[in-house]
């Protein structure tokens, strides 16, 4: 493809494509963002860290569990 | 993506028990075999290998076709699924009279409430955590 296509081919693509109006978002989107990622954050309520330490005091106590366990899986 | 929910619902749950019961099973294999325990457990792993994947991904298409939108509890939800796995698995030892150890029932006391809690916290955290990157829930 010579010089004179690429101009062609240039012109003809930016007929086809018309201009982008605005370039720039119409809010600041940094906010929602930070937003967003906080809403992401995973909160665990205390009585599930009990059910957690419970499960794993069980298990500590009585360790003939575990087979019991990989059994019903 | 707000296409196909429910095929997204179902693969995030089927996930989870993929990876582990691929953890799983390589520990029993070497049980099995390297360590030669006599329990012969190739008869019946059909059972986990097939069955419990399916069942969390089918587990969880329902959750997202009926509770989602009633805002019920995934954790509790998914916590119930042993309830229906246990009994799936003897059942199905029994027909292929395969002979569980006594020590499983022994402890059965007290591995059950401790799989409920498992289940609960991994529906909650991880099946919830896929759900919300799937945009599904």
């Amino acid at each position: 493809m010579n010089e004179r296509e690429m101009d062609e081919v240039q012109k003809l693509l930016k007929q086809a494509l018309p201009p982008v109006g605005e370039s720039e978002p119409r809010r600041d989107l940094w906010p929602a963002l930070l937003r967003r990622m906080d809403e992401r954050t995973v909160r665990v309520p205390w009585w599930d860290w009990v059910l957690l330490a419970g499960a794993a005091l069980l298990t500590l106590f009585v360790p003939g569990v575990i087979p019991a366990l990989l059994y019903h899986l | 993506m707000r296409r196909h929910p429910l095929l997204r619902a179902y693969l995030a749950g089927i996930a989870i028990p993929t990876v582990v019961l691929l953890v799983v099973m390589t520990g029993y294999t070497i049980i099995r075999y390297v360590f030669n325990v006599p329990v012969p457990i190739e008869r019946v792993i059909v059972f986990p290998m097939a069955a419990v994947p399916n069942a969390w991904g089918l587990w969880n298409v329902l959750y997202v076709a009926f509770l989602e939108k009633r805002h019920f509890s995934l954790g509790l939800f998914g916590g119930v699924l042993p309830l229906l796995l246990a009994p799936g698995g003897l059942v199905v030892t029994r027909l292929l009279n395969f002979t569980v150890p006594r020590e499983v029932f022994h402890y059965a006391p007290f591995a059950l409430p401790i799989g409920l809690i498992l289940y609960y916290l991994v529906w909650k955290y991880f099946v919830g955590f896929l759900n919300a990157e799937l945009e599904i829930a």
